[in-house]
């Protein structure tokens, strides 16, 4: 083919890509969504259910009419877990899709990567990243969490510090913004309460070996060591306690202290090692139904992905927004409804379509979601409850559910 | 701190400096004698402690029976690298040989990572307590890599300075032309120094994944700290890579009661500025004017 020619088609084909969008636009009836979850990469154990879970409730909204006069349409990209791969696949979301929502992004570090293209663009994002940094660098207030903030995470291991009677708590912490933010919300709580921390160690990642580090903090003799941590440095960092023969407890967030970790060390080393996460709204009736249509469509149970829920969360939560701004409202004024819809007070409402016949009748509605009661405070976040899960005999064993107040 | 705690904190930079000696060992002996930083040992540390866990999951073999199937695996893929990249680069500027190191790097780790999973893995390996001395801990696995990597220090240098193939490395080492002249065949030579080179650097990734846990980046992430014990011991020098490891490591170990854990990578580096602005050319090496 001919350098000219070539240019010509490329040309005509760049140009075809816009027209359909021209089109939508000016129907104005319907609201794209852009679903950008780790299809691969260390979050491809939850993206494909996220994905999966944002379908679900696109098909319920679209079932139930649309939302604010306009049906869903759904783009999916996979944003493999890095932030580069992430940035490219917002913007051919954004720029080529025209899509007026961005959501799904799951690790921290996408999340920040992508917000400031979305944040450009005028449109929302939602996310389950932990980082605190995200709720003050989003000025414009258009990114919404559903995930507990690192932050919340250390406010949920001090409440079970206090209700399991530890005195004498040290903290551990992964030198990033993560391990960080979790141990640094758990001793603001806990000095609150009037509690002392005997020593925090910070410790950089890669190491071959991780005893100097527990040589410092079992010297304080601490009866509890709370933690802010990843798997690897968890393994070895148990691995080398265990050995050492010293007999502290231990409390670790659930993405560290999981069934991976008993894999890897067995069941004698991680007896009794306290590990939390967060859990869905699980008596509500939201989650009863996603569970049953996740089930169906995927014949796993909600309950084995925790983010699956928050997925299907967003896109509920987003449709009763545009349906509260009614037809033709801007992704501004759709926005400017997130709170309205899913916060107290206002009639309980968990379905779409609930919903949807509520606000018909100018009600007041408060989403109660799948994922937790769904009250987004005033950085845009929610605050779930956390699950108490206690290892016995190489199985996480759910103890004890804990709510916090901040 | 009490001197107990300095006996611990002593132990174990001595432990990880023998573990990080080995790979620093084997990035010197290339540098030395093919005259480039070979920034794929990493990477062949990795494929080492892969192919150690690979056999116990399909042979279920003991530890030091899948170490052994590992060090023959990885030396036959550091001795094909050589003859099918490094061999071909050989008059080429040394920056080409290390930018084909540095990829060759990338394809193992890509490799691994598609054939294994990027999930970590660990040795099927007992867990055993440590033996407490009134306060000084020694655990036993610790004792047994410290042990394995000096008896393969040992080997090498028996290897290097009381047999002919090592007199003849060296020789090469010194000058490769003067060596062709007297008659020394270097093809032979170099696939044995690569075989050695790939044995070592597999060692090195099997204690290391003892210690830590296997995944792929495991390797690529322990270049840094090697590539420092080898410029410290004096670029080219066997017996200055393992001092330049073991000083390093211990240096790093022992600042935690000073500085904290966060920053002892720091203070390793301090050392290695401290010891170049004295010696530039390392604690071994010969200050050379021009090569």
């Amino acid at each position: 083919m001919q350098r000219r020619n070539f240019v010509k088609l490329g040309g005509a084909a760049a140009a075809l890509q816009f027209l359909p969008s021209i089109g939508f636009s000016q129907q104005g009836e319907v609201f794209r969504i852009g679903s950008l979850t780790p299809i691969t990469g260390a979050g491809s154990p939850y993206g494909p259910g996220m994905q999966q879970a944002i379908r679900l409730a696109v098909d319920e909204v679209n079932a139930a009419g649309g939302a604010g006069g306009r049906k869903l349409e759904l783009f999916t990209e996979d944003d493999q877990t890095k932030p580069d791969a992430a940035v490219l696949a917002a913007k051919k979301l954004i720029e080529v899709n025209k899509v007026q929502a961005v959501l799904g992004t799951w690790a921290s570090g996408v999340t920040l990567a992508v917000m400031p293209l979305t944040d450009a663009a005028g449109i929302i994002q939602m996310n389950v990243s932990g980082a605190p940094a995200i709720s003050t660098l989003d000025t414009k207030d258009l990114v919404w969490r559903f995930q507990a903030t690192n932050d919340r995470f250390g406010a949920a291991f001090a409440e079970i510090c206090t209700k399991r009677g530890f005195k004498r708590p040290a903290t551990m912490a992964f030198n990033n913004a993560s391990g960080l933010g979790n141990v640094e919300g758990f001793t603001r709580v806990w000095e609150k309460r009037g509690g002392k921390v005997a020593a925090h160690v910070t410790y950089e990642p890669n190491r071959p070996s991780y005893r100097s580090e527990l040589q410092k903090i079992l010297a304080t003799k601490p009866d509890v060591i709370v933690m802010g941590s990843y798997l690897p440095d968890t393994t070895i960092i148990l691995r080398e306690w265990f050995q050492s023969g010293a007999d502290t407890k231990w409390i670790i967030p659930g993405w560290a202290a999981n069934p991976d970790l008993v894999k890897a060390l067995g069941a004698e080393v991680c007896e009794g090692i306290i590990s939390v996460d967060t859990v869905s709204n699980e008596k509500s009736a939201s989650y009863a139904q996603f569970d049953a249509a996740f089930t169906k469509a995927t014949g796993k149970a909600a309950s084995t992905n925790i983010y699956a829920a928050m997925a299907y969360d967003m896109v509920i939560s987003l449709a009763l927004a545009m349906e509260a701004a009614g037809p033709k409202a801007t992704v501004e004024q759709v926005n400017a409804k997130m709170r309205d819809v899913s916060n107290a007070p206002g009639t309980a409402v968990f379905t779409f379509a609930e919903g949807k016949a509520q606000l018909a009748k100018k009600a007041k509605v408060n989403y109660e979601g799948a994922s937790s009661k769904l009250d987004f405070d005033k950085a845009g976040d929610v605050t779930p409850d956390f699950g108490v899960f206690i290892i016995e005999k190489g199985q996480l064993v759910r103890r004890d559910v804990v709510s916090i107040t901040l | 701190m009490t001197w107990i705690d300095f006996v611990n904190l002593l132990i174990n930079g001595l432990i990880e400096g023998l573990v990080v000696a080995l790979p620093a060992l084997a990035m010197t002996l290339v540098m030395g004698v093919n005259r480039f930083p070979n920034a794929a040992t990493g990477d062949m540390m990795t494929t080492g402690a892969y192919a150690a866990v690979a056999v116990q999951l399909l042979g279920g073999w003991p530890l030091w029976a899948a170490a052994l199937g590992s060090m023959v695996v990885t030396a036959l893929v550091s001795a094909g690298s050589y003859t099918l990249i490094f061999r071909k680069l050989a008059g080429r500027p040394m920056v080409s040989s290390m930018l084909a190191a540095i990829g060759l790097g990338f394809l193992l780790r890509s490799l691994i990572g598609f054939f294994a999973g990027h999930d970590q893995r660990t040795f099927d390996l007992p867990l055993v307590r440590a033996w407490n001395f009134g306060g000084i801990r020694i655990l036993p696995t610790d004792l047994a890599i410290a042990a394995v990597a000096a008896a393969c220090l040992l080997v090498v240098f028996v290897l290097i300075y009381r047999t002919s193939f090592g007199r003849q490395l060296r020789a090469v080492a010194d000058s490769a032309d003067l060596a062709r002249a007297s008659g020394i065949r270097a093809n032979g030579l170099m696939l044995s120094l690569w075989l050695l080179v790939g044995a070592l650097s597999s060692l090195g990734g099997v204690l290391l994944g003892m210690k830590a846990v296997v995944s792929p980046e495991m390797g690529w992430e322990s270049l840094i700290p090697a590539f420092a014990a080898m410029v410290l011991g004096g670029i080219g020098s066997p017996v200055g890579a393992v001092l330049g490891a073991l000083l390093l490591c211990v240096a790093q170990e022992l600042a935690v009661p000073l500085m904290g854990p966060s920053y002892k990578l720091v203070l390793s580096f301090v050392v290695l500025a401290l010891v170049l602005l004295v010696r530039p050319a390392g604690i071994m090496g010969r200050v050379q004017l021009v090569r």
